[in-house]
């Protein structure tokens, strides 16, 4: 960890003492030193900001019920006016970190909450903090004399973000084109960052080549392969070295998740030498798939409707990477909590949840 | 503390930011209370939004509003660490010092009130017949408006049976906005939509073929204000086939203009495109590739589009330039369809995908 306070550290990082201009806050992601990464989607923008979380120590298990109604008290509000964006795990404190909306409409605010591992409640500063800003909008619209109106209609979505290798990876769906880009931003967003977008397609059953947006991805076996989730729900493989050359990447399918199911979030965890991979999703309880699975399945050329089966019952499909439900439906958001645990942000009709799973009871 | 004296709070302003204001303590706990430092004064006093409270005498599992107490000769304030919400009550619990009892007051922030202002101004598409694999929708509001009602507030329904169809639209999680939050981008489910997959094959597409269904935009939809729409608005229109070929801009009729005039290029297109992408992707070349200066226009059911230019038209050689992202309302571009058969040959994508149409201003006749 370096002392983010010196001023030759903010200059290493690209990042000047100031206050980001932050309207909204969605996907969330930590970079090196601790930066985290804060997409603002309402400002088309994404935040490099210094949390200012010295902490460290080795990470606790964090268990919260009815933590909506926790941050409601804490932000003065109702449970309604609670919206959670995403979840992040600071890498050396271990606090947990959520990207809140308070409100809505004008009234709206974004917060950046902190939990620490006894469970008590605050918030990282926005103000007067060492940022930096990359902005995502295709600013060549602004200026076009082609352009019908002056209206800033065109807006990239950020849904997720992973920092890798000095790169900041970036989902995002364009509320007009419907295609499939990546985009790899290099940090420090020193001023001549230029965003390397990657268009990715896939197959689907040996039939169908497609291109979809990208709704979530992690990186996993040492940061050389990606797995992500389409909004049509195939969830595809691809290696981070295909990037090196190629415009256009082919992604393997090597899942489908099953009728109006949309995955949400994606992780990986260690347990017993092994990696696995977990996706949650928004009808569908948590699914889990061995990594050593994924590199010797090859692309599904078949339907697979073998989710449909009861979710309580473990499944191993004959099409398509082995998969096993696990007891966890409504989660939201997960994180893994640095090694010796994944966090998951549950939804029930009570609420909001953040409950601790050790790796080997998953 | 004392049991028979009155508190009194009210909403004024510290330091230039709105607080709770606390009166009518008595000497004796004004004293007290002003002696505490900042640490003891929060275990004494707390501020909770009143439906987080389970019981009047109980301090909730939650934690406190965020916030510090401040003691000012006759008077406690209460600065919050985010602004007061509209319409949210708060109750102040007051701990005697032994820790006891615990006394509450309530006080109400006022609710906004405005009437209604926000009207939905269109819905995209226009055609009075789309396609069964249609993939997108745009709303356009009035006025800027809430995130989080687009899964709330919009529907579809067959107008034969008045049936609701469901599951139509990809969960909008996040919310497709443009940056004023005037236009909201819906997707189709595009799981149901392409070809092969799970979704299709065992739900078919999210429309009906041959049907007429009408998409409903609610009423209760929230401007950025907080307010619902003035009424809800209806949009009605006939599924046809589905639509799975490139755009072909060789079957696009371009009617030239008279070199000397500004009377506006037309387009026909062979088919209806997409309303939001038609808004930036054509634009017009001289012979040399300049991009001329004007303003176009899309014409009725997204088929035409027309360009009028800033200054008179040259004679001789233009273009009509077509970034290749350019989609129909089914995603097919002129460079790929949008799910793609490999076994058909014809769907292949070109090598080089067409972007310009050409065209010639004739000199006008002497």
């Amino acid at each position: 960890m370096v002392d983010l306070t010196s001023s030759t550290s903010l200059d290493q990082l690209g990042l000047s003492v100031g206050t980001p201009s932050i309207r909204s806050v969605g996907p969330l992601a930590f970079g090196p030193e601790g930066i985290l990464f804060v997409a603002d989607n309402v400002g088309a923008s994404i935040f490099a900001i210094d949390p200012g979380d010295t902490g460290t120590g080795e990470p606790q298990d964090v268990n919260l019920e009815n933590l909506d109604a926790s941050l409601a008290s804490y932000l003065g509000c109702s449970r309604d006016d609670v919206a959670i964006r995403d979840m992040a795990v600071h890498p050396a404190s271990s606090n947990v970190y959520l990207s809140v909306m308070r409100g809505s409409g004008d009234d709206a605010i974004p917060v950046i909450i902190r939990i620490s591992a006894d469970g008590s409640i605050g918030d990282a500063p926005l103000e007067n903090i060492p940022h930096s800003q990359y902005v995502i909008t295709d600013a060549a619209d602004e200026d076009d004399p082609r352009l019908v109106t002056r209206m800033q209609l065109r807006t990239v979505t950020v849904t997720d973000m992973s920092y890798v290798d000095g790169l900041l990876l970036v989902a995002g769906t364009s509320n007009e084109e419907f295609t499939s880009t990546l985009r790899r931003i290099p940090f420090p967003f020193n001023g001549e960052a230029k965003s390397n977008s990657l268009e990715i397609f896939h197959v689907s059953h040996g039939k169908y080549e497609t291109a979809a947006p990208i709704r979530a991805f992690v990186p996993y076996q040492g940061n050389t392969s990606i797995l992500a989730s389409y909004t049509c729900t195939p969830v595809v493989q691809f290696s981070l070295s295909d990037f090196d050359d190629n415009k256009h990447v082919m992604g393997k399918t090597v899942a489908e998740l099953g009728s109006h199911n949309h995955p949400i979030d994606l992780i990986s965890y260690q347990h017993d030498g092994s990696e696995y991979l977990l996706v949650c999703n928004d009808r569908h309880p948590v699914f889990k798939v061995a990594c050593k699975d994924i590199d010797v399945q090859g692309p599904l050329t078949e339907p697979d409707d073998s989710l449909d089966v009861s979710p309580a019952d473990p499944v191993t499909p004959g099409v398509g990477v082995p998969r096993q439900l696990l007891p966890h439906p409504g989660v939201k958001r997960m994180a893994n909590l640095n090694g010796s645990g994944v966090l998951m942000l549950h939804q029930d009709d009570d609420g909001a949840h953040l409950r601790t799973y050790a790796t080997a009871s998953l | 503390m004392s049991s028979d004296r009155r508190l009194h709070l009210e909403w004024a302003a510290h330091q230039g930011r709105d607080c709770l204001q606390i009166t009518g303590w008595t000497e004796t706990e004004l004293r007290e209370l002003a002696g505490q430092d900042t640490g003891r004064l929060s275990r004494r006093l707390a501020l909770y939004p009143s439906d987080a409270l389970d019981g009047p005498k109980n301090r909730p599992a939650v934690p406190t509003v965020s916030g510090r107490f401040d003691v000012d000769r006759d008077r406690v304030s209460f600065v919050p660490r985010f602004p007061f919400a509209d319409g949210v009550s708060y109750s102040l619990l007051i701990d005697r010092p032994g820790g006891d009892c615990t006394e509450t007051w309530d006080i109400q922030r006022p609710a906004r009130t405005s009437a209604p202002a926000a009207k939905v101004m269109a819905i995209y598409p226009t055609a009075e017949v789309i396609p069964l694999n249609l993939l997108r929708v745009y709303v356009h509001f009035s006025h800027p408006m809430s995130e989080g009602w687009a899964a709330r507030a919009i529907s579809v329904h067959r107008e034969d049976t008045g049936e609701s169809l469901e599951n139509v639209f990809l969960p909008p999680e996040p919310e497709l906005w443009d940056a004023e939050r005037r236009r909201l981008t819906m997707l189709l489910d595009p799981g149901r939509i392409k070809r092969g997959l799970v979704p299709n094959l065992e739900w078919g597409y999210p429309l009906v073929e041959g049907t007429t269904v009408s998409i409903v935009i609610d009423p209760a939809f929230r401007d950025a204000t907080g307010q619902p729409l003035v009424a809800a608005e209806r949009h009605t229109f006939r599924v046809g086939r589905d639509l799975r070929t490139r755009v072909d801009l060789s079957h696009w009729r371009v009617i030239a203009p008279q070199a000397g005039s500004t009377t506006p290029l037309s387009v026909d297109f062979d088919r209806p495109l997409d309303h939001g992408l038609l808004l930036h992707t054509l634009s017009i070349r001289d012979a040399m590739g300049n991009t001329l200066e004007g303003s176009g226009e899309i014409g009725p059911h997204e088929r035409s589009w027309s360009f009028t230019p800033a200054h008179p038209w040259a004679s001789g050689q233009h273009q009509l330039a077509v970034e290749p992202r350019l989609e129909d309302v089914a995603g097919n571009t002129p460079a790929r369809v949008f799910d793609r058969d490999i076994s058909r040959a014809e769907d292949n994508p070109p090598a080089n995908a067409p972007d310009r149409v050409p065209f010639f201003c004739d000199a006008p006749a002497h």
